[in-house]
């Protein structure tokens, strides 16, 4: 199970990170959002306001990070349409390897994909600051080597998360077409109803009760609390933690159930 | 013999209305090479889909190397390989890349994986061009890549799916070179599907046409053609003299007609008794100005079997049939 799992898995990062540009139009995108909606949309509020950043720029770098990861997750699912259109996964059904290893490879190399791109834009993020003329993330907190982990922490949770819905959706869903409808369909909902990007005390009630149950916000409001002194969370750490615990868990679950039934013969 | 596939009344519908395979029943001896002859959307894939556990049979039984397919699917997965008729090899992994993954999918220990894998890269000549992306291969290197893939955890039966579909003339022939050279060193069984009359002929000990899900005949391709009465070979022998008897002696000769000068001699295998049959009547001292072999080929012996040549069961109805099932294949699965 190991062996095949990891070798599936290496395949994925290698199709990944061979694929040049699709590393780069990953990260164009944080940087045009963090270079331009930054510099043109310069909210002034207070850090209280901001879950104690010192600046828009930095709250907002925050949520990239999260939807970083989101967007890279979404972008996995492709390369399972594909395989299918291709007959790999036939072959994979063909062989005889635990079935199961196939959506875990998935989930895990398009968790490793988006931690390390959340990661990438975290370096952009903090370049930013440096480059007179842009904006960027001001870490305030005495960010140490435990404040480190618990980002690592959250980051791969959150993607664990999200690789296991869209690997399950992109299992089930037979074509391209459809996969980028539901894929569009899902992500600006996610990405907005969320405190990635804007603080959620501004919302509507309606939309701050879904935005307090989105991963994002757990993820955004954790990684706050590790970078910024005094950062007055939604959720106090643990429990934004415990959170994406929760959701990858049971997503995860849900995923690798979905999955096998996907995998099954007719 | 040994028999490796046992299938009695395979049936499989889709959505409860196509009958892709229509009550089929064969045998596979070990070590044979099995050829299913027909055109596209006879039932060849899917018969080959549910014998490769890739697709649930509706009714009837299925064996491979003793092991029950629906039952216990993993088992069966071990033994075999699978050729499909998708290219289904990893453009963005370098060929050796690819058969490491395969190796590493059936089980293969990583030693005896990169031994295997180098002798099956030479088989089928692709050791130069191993570290190189897939994308940069041809069709045919693709296909040569994909066979070396299915051998790689050296299987008991072989299923290869149209194995040179879509393959220029001279691509096909060297495939069907690997073929033979597999069939030569082991002892390995091979299940082909084609559509091409010339390829199951010169591949295949037994084939099975199938039509419409149904196998119409089964049998070596010299007996589907014998049954169609042998190879005719035309001579025209220079001079008076009646040679009709000692063609008659020749080995392999059923009758002789003489028209005018000229002879139409039925014999069982055209080409092998072409150049013994000139022998003898060079030796009687006959000078032979002419000489021209017809076989009867695939296509009589199918349009025998199936009422139709198998150019025209391509084109008919048949097709749409092919392309609807297909198309649940693929979304099934």
């Amino acid at each position: 199970m190991i062996r095949e799992t990891t070798a599936l898995m290496v395949r994925e990062l290698k199709h990944w990170y061979r694929a040049k540009v699709q590393i780069f139009m990953l990260l164009i995108q944080p940087i045009v959002w963090l270079g331009l909606f930054g510099q043109a949309l310069p909210l002034k509020l207070p850090p209280a306001a901001l879950n104690g950043a010192p600046d828009y720029m930095s709250y907002m770098s925050v949520g990239m990070l999260a939807v970083t990861a989101l967007f890279t997750c979404m972008f996995a699912g492709m390369s399972v349409v594909w395989d299918r259109r291709f007959g790999f996964l036939n072959k994979l059904r063909a062989a005889p390897i635990p079935r199961g290893s196939i959506p875990v490879s998935r989930i895990l190399a398009a968790m490793i994909r988006a931690v390390i791109s959340a990661l990438m834009v975290l370096l952009i993020a903090l370049i930013f600051t440096h480059i007179p003329g842009l904006a960027g993330l001001t870490v305030t907190s005495n960010f140490d080597i435990l404040s480190a982990l618990g980002m690592l922490l959250i980051l791969v949770l959150l993607a664990t998360a999200f690789a296991a819905i869209f690997v399950a959706i992109a299992l089930t869903i037979k074509t391209q077409e459809t996969l980028f409808a539901v894929i569009n369909l899902l992500n600006l909902p996610l990405m907005f109803a969320s405190a990635a990007l804007f603080p959620i005390n501004s919302m509507p009630d309606w939309l701050q009760a879904v935005a307090k149950v989105n991963p994002l916000t757990l993820a955004v409001d954790g990684m706050r609390q590790l970078l910024f002194s005094g950062s007055v969370g939604i959720y106090p750490l643990w429990v934004d933690i415990l959170g994406l615990l929760a959701f990858s868990v049971v997503l995860v679950i849900i995923g690798i159930v979905v999955a096998m039934r996907a995998l099954k013969e007719k | 013999m040994t028999v490796i596939i046992e299938v009695k009344d395979l049936v499989k519908v889709y959505n409860g209305s196509i009958r892709a395979v229509d009550g089929i029943t064969f045998d596979v001896a070990e070590g044979e090479v099995f050829g299913f002859l027909g055109p596209n959307g006879a039932g060849k894939t899917t018969t080959i889909a549910v014998l490769t556990t890739l697709l649930q049979k509706t009714s009837g039984a299925c064996k491979v190397c003793g092991i029950d397919v629906s039952k216990h699917p993993t088992e069966v997965r071990r033994s075999i390989g699978l050729v499909p008729q998708e290219m289904t090899v990893d453009d963005d992994l370098t060929g050796r890349e690819n058969m490491m993954l395969q190796a590493t999918l059936y089980g293969v220990d990583v030693k005896v994986a990169k031994e295997r894998i180098d002798e099956l890269l030479a088989l089928v000549k692709l050791e130069e061009a191993a570290d190189r992306m897939v994308k940069t291969y041809s069709g045919g290197m693709r296909k040569r890549l994909e066979l070396s893939e299915g051998l790689i955890h050296r299987p008991r039966v072989l299923f290869l799916d149209e194995p040179t579909l879509g393959l220029d003339i001279q691509t096909r022939t060297t495939m069907w070179e690997h073929i033979r050279e597999l069939r030569k060193n082991s002892n390995m069984t091979v299940f082909m599907t084609t559509h091409y009359l010339e390829e199951a002929d010169s591949l295949c000990d037994r084939i099975g046409i199938i039509d419409k899900g149904k196998i119409m005949a089964l049998d070596t391709p010299s007996k589907l053609k014998e049954s169609l009465g042998g190879d005719v070979i035309s001579l025209k022998i220079s001079g008076e003299m009646d040679f009709t008897e000692s063609i008659k002696s020749v080995d392999g000769v059923l009758s002789v007609k003489k028209e005018d000068g000229s002879y139409r001699v039925k014999v069982l295998n055209g080409e092998t008794v072409t150049a013994p049959l000139l022998h003898e009547i060079s030796k009687k001292g006959g000078s032979v100005t002419y000489v021209s072999l017809e076989r009867p080929n695939m296509d009589q012996v199918f349009l025998e079997y199936t009422g139709r040549s198998l150019r025209d069961a391509e084109q008919s109805g048949s097709f749409d049939r092919m392309a609807a099932a297909r198309q649940m294949r693929r979304s099934g699965s």
